[in-house]
């Protein structure tokens, strides 16, 4: 009994998520959850940072997002971000320039 | 999208009522005892006087559908973290309203001059100098001939600080680019000017002049006040005085709180709270287009500003007052607390 609770909440929670994570909508557009993140200039330096497919792989999804946006379209259901697909590419970038930045105002203190 | 026109919109409304606003000033005599037959003057014997009189009064209220409307883009897609621009905007619809203030009371007729002795009465409120810097606005000891002939400059002369006022606004714009539904960059994905989006304004514009002369022509007095065809008599003080539909959302703040002080400052928060909108964002996308639970809550603030509105325009009784108390409390509350902590629950 004890063992089956937590994964019964566990599945719940994960069934929430996914729900959220299509009522968002970003999916539909063909957009990964961190192609929407807001470019601060922590963002931007991460964004730098990725490797060249990656990019690519983002500006091409942002490009066509922008494209369906100004027709007032969305991709065919077939062709929507899944939730299992998507995975947060830039975080380990957004990680390390945070981490980054904390140091050096650590040193400045000094 | 559509949304985006609301900008070079507000541009032509501007240019409309400067145009209007020269054409009337031309057979407009700020007097007191001429002002209000002036403008009788001006629309039964001047050549489309009518007309003129007609587009600049229901111009000032397409100027205000205009400037809602694209502070609401600005609130639900996120722009106004171009901080520059939006900031200019806000001194932009401060700037407005006094504006259509002073040009409210120029006809003096009973709402004019009512309208303009409540809420410039308002200003003693201010600590230790209060009464006399309302006489000081007067130009006299009550609302007179020296406050309608300063007001009739002062809404001439706003009007071309508001055209300066956009030059700035739209030179802190150009250094960043328009923000757009998905409130990603798009610097990748640029298109020119022309014809793209000249057509896409010019569009626009033709929609609004059909708006504007259709309320004109078929239903010129659908958002005035009755009280505004009688002169302005100190003596006779109509039964419910009430501004213009615009200003209602605020005068339903002013009312709720029951101290003079205090009614004023939330009036003047209601709109100076636009300016701490950027520091509170706390999502980490820029707009609201993929975010179902601060959408909630932003059709909630449109919901409380119709309902604001309304109870502006509504006598001060039971059950009026409290509605109009909850609604203000929202109105602050959602921009303060709730909006903030549905971009951090959205995290």
């Amino acid at each position: 009994m004890a063992s089956r609770a937590p994964a019964a909440t566990g599945r719940l929670l994960v069934g929430f998520r996914k729900w959220y994570y299509n009522a968002c909508g970003f999916n539909k557009f063909g957009l990964m959850r961190d192609d929407t993140i807001m470019e601060d200039s922590d963002v931007k330096e991460a964004i730098r940072r990725l490797p060249e497919p990656v990019y690519n792989d983002r500006m091409f999804r942002i490009k066509r997002a922008l494209d369906l946006s100004m027709k007032q379209q969305v991709l065919p259901k077939d062709q929507w971000t899944k939730f299992e697909e998507d995975f947060p590419y830039l975080e380990p970038y957004l990680e390390e320039v945070i981490r980054e930045k904390k140091e050096k105002e650590e040193w400045a203190k000094k | 999208s559509g949304v985006w026109n609301f900008g070079s919109l507000l541009g032509l409304c501007l240019i409309t009522q400067i145009l209007t606003g020269v054409f009337l000033g031309m057979d407009y005599t700020s007097d007191i005892s001429t002002g209000f037959s002036s403008v009788t003057h001006i629309w039964r014997d001047v050549n489309y006087g009518w007309l003129i009189r007609n587009l600049h009064g229901n111009g000032a209220s397409f100027f205000f559908i205009c400037i809602y409307m694209d502070i609401g883009r600005g609130l639900y897609y996120g722009s106004y973290l171009y901080k520059e621009t939006w900031n200019i905007g806000v001194v932009l619809l401060l700037l407005v309203m006094m504006t259509a203030f002073v040009g409210y009371v120029v006809p003096w007729g009973q709402m004019s001059f009512w309208g303009g002795t409540v809420i410039t009465n308002l200003l003693s409120g201010v600590p230790y100098m209060g009464d006399t810097l309302v006489q000081w606005i007067w130009g006299g000891f009550s609302v007179d001939n020296g406050t309608l002939t300063r007001f009739f400059g002062f809404h001439f002369l706003l009007a071309f600080v508001i055209g300066g006022g956009t030059v700035v606004h739209l030179l802190f714009l150009h250094e960043t680019g328009s923000n757009n539904p998905g409130g990603v960059n798009s610097d990748g994905d640029k298109i020119s000017f022309h014809p793209y989006f000249s057509y896409k304004d010019l569009l626009g514009f033709v929609i609004m002049l059909l708006g504007l002369t259709s309320l004109g022509l078929f239903s010129p007095n659908l958002v005035g006040d009755p009280e505004n065809f009688t002169p302005g008599n100190p003596l006779v003080t109509p039964p419910h005085i009430q501004p213009e539909w615009y200003f209602l959302f605020g005068y339903g703040i002013l009312r709720s709180i029951p101290n003079k002080v205090g009614g004023v400052l939330g009036l003047l928060f209601s709109i100076l709270v636009l300016m701490v909108v950027a520091i509170l964002h706390t999502s980490k996308q820029r707009g609201l287009t993929f975010r179902p639970v601060t959408q909630f809550l932003f059709w909630t603030l449109v919901g409380d500003m119709i309902i604001l509105t309304w109870i502006g325009g509504m006598p001060v009784e039971h059950p009026y007052i409290i509605i109009g108390q909850i609604g203000s409390v929202l109105y602050f509350g959602l921009f303060l607390v709730l909006v903030p902590l549905g971009g951090w629950v959205e995290n």
